[in-house]
């Protein structure tokens, strides 16, 4: 573990252990085997000197900033902070220092330099209305400057549901026509980090991998890293236990509430939402909205915005497996007739993980 | 009205997971994974570890786990970044691994299975650092 990131460290006092100890809960958050944290301890470590370090270009197009809170308010500053040491971080309007035409300059400087093999992060939509006019930086739309920067980029990181799926934006009735930068762009690798917004971890793991490897992580067949976003919120809820039971919060001041039965009734997406919140959390590990008392928007999925509700049931429970993106939310609990008792079904799709109706679980 | 007015109630009726001893059913299996781990450890010198914030555990199946482990003979606190804990086990080569946080917040909790945790060990390019810091001190002394 020889290199000038680890000489950086040791100067601001960051030992090699407490760098193992980074690099091992970071893997254990991308669900990669136990080794890969030692790997990605080497790798990051020997990071080349600042003249090599890869560059790295953030646009923002529609989007609200949450994305780049959501990152730099990341718990540990100072051991996230270490993967942006790795990085050259040398387009981001909310962090850079200089504006105008010195921060144009600087992206363009940073483009041309290194063509190529820069990694391209975008967060916010792209509206394609009334020739793009919605949304310009310094003259021009950000159609316009998403294909240039797009040109010469190794690959794109499509930072949050806005980037990644259209998110707000294109809600209904989109009135930018915003579209997302998967839209647009078809001849770059483009990994989806879709949330609103994502987890910090994410994003550094996704850097950590990049870093490490060279390359991108495994992706699902909606761009997102499989280390993320390979289960639901509702496979690793803390309350499945008692969706497996049939025992469900009603509203949010009952029984039910009160002793943490499962939100599903109250128009929880957990089962339909592929993310991590279950168990990496939210603010430093301290909650997540479920174990808040509250169900899960689904923010991460596309269209989510338009999903029919937050406080309508899923018209049935998800077959992780088989389940489209976005769940067709038909129908509020209240609606659903509860006819016949089958426990033979509530067992066997416990097994199986099947799709089964309201009714199934009730009994 | 304050929001002190607004009685808030936590239910630790009977399976509530905040009560203390709810269990889910899914630790004791992980036992037999263990013994997995340690057969290759035996067989293989070859080491591995569970990480335990990636399954669904409640507080009170970790306490169980921990508990049905039992505390061996060596406990190692590493104070780096927040404090970790490497405890051995009763069962000699099976490590509990606890990283805190600065803030005390558990961050990542692992069974490690292996003859020494690697965090334990110092690294060859430390020990050289420490040899040059050595040799400065018998320097000094002349």
């Amino acid at each position: 573990m020889q290199g000038p990131l680890i000489d950086t460290l040791a100067r601001q006092g960051v030992t090699r252990r407490t760098f193992f100890k980074y690099c091992a809960t970071l893997a254990s958050l991308m669900a990669l085997p136990p080794s890969a944290g030692r790997a990605m301890a080497e790798a990051m470590a020997a990071a080349p000197a600042a003249s090599r370090r890869p560059s790295v270009i953030w646009l923002p197009f529609q989007e609200c900033t949450g994305c780049t809170e959501s990152i730099t308010r990341s718990h540990s500053p100072s051991i996230e902070g270490l993967i942006f040491d790795a990085i050259s971080l040398d387009y981001q309007e909310t962090l850079m220092a200089a504006a105008g035409h010195q921060a144009e300059e600087a992206l363009h400087n940073a483009m041309k330099e290194n063509e190529g093999k820069y990694l391209l992060i975008v967060d916010g939509s792209v509206p394609l209305g009334l020739d793009g006019a919605y949304s310009c930086i310094a003259g021009k739309t950000n159609l316009e400057s998403l294909k240039e920067a797009a040109k010469g980029a190794a690959a794109i990181v499509a930072m949050g549901s806005c980037a990644a799926f259209g998110g707000i934006p294109k809600a209904n009735p989109n009135p930018t026509g915003a579209v997302a930068v998967s839209d647009i762009i078809k001849d770059k690798p483009i990994i989806n980090i879709p949330g609103c917004p994502p987890i910090p971890v994410v994003i550094t793991g996704v850097l950590a991998h990049f870093l490490t490897f060279g390359s991108l992580p495994e992706l699902d067949k909606l761009g997102r890293p499989k280390a993320f976003y390979g289960e639901t919120i509702h496979d690793r809820c803390y309350r499945r236990p008692f969706y497996d039971q049939g025992k469900f919060a009603k509203t949010f001041d009952d029984e039910g509430a009160r002793k943490g039965w499962c939100l599903f009734e109250l128009g929880c997406k957990g089962p339909v939402t592929y993310n991590a919140c279950a168990t990496v959390k939210w603010n430093g590990g301290t909650s997540w909205p479920v174990e808040s008392g509250h169900g899960c928007l689904g923010c991460s999925e596309p269209d989510f915005w338009d999903g029919g509700g937050f406080y309508r049931a899923l018209s049935m429970p998800a077959d992780p497996l088989k389940m489209a993106a976005t769940a067709a939310a038909v129908g509020a609990a209240a609606g659903v007739a509860i006819t016949f008792a089958n426990r033979a079904k509530k067992s066997s799709a416990k097994a199986a993980h099947e799709t089964v109706t309201l009714a199934d679980l009730e009994k | 009205m304050s929001l002190e007015d607004i009685r808030v109630v936590v239910d630790a009726g009977e399976s509530s997971p905040y009560r203390a001893d709810a269990l889910s059913g899914n630790a004791p299996v992980l036992l037999h994974e263990l013994a997995e781990h340690v057969r290759q450890l035996v067989a293989a010198g070859e080491s591995t570890a569970i990480d335990l914030n990636a399954l669904p555990l409640t507080p009170a199946d970790l306490d169980w786990l921990k508990a049905t482990l039992g505390e061996g003979e060596i406990s190692v606190t590493l104070h780096s970044d927040g404090e970790s804990t490497l405890a051995e086990t009763a069962c000699p080569g099976i490590w509990w691994v606890n990283h805190h946080n600065e803030q005390g917040h558990v961050v990542s909790r692992f069974i490690e299975v292996a003859f020494v945790p690697e965090l334990v060990k110092a690294h060859p390019e430390d020990v050289k650092t420490g040899l040059e810091h050595l040799e400065s001190l018998i320097f000094d002394l002349s």
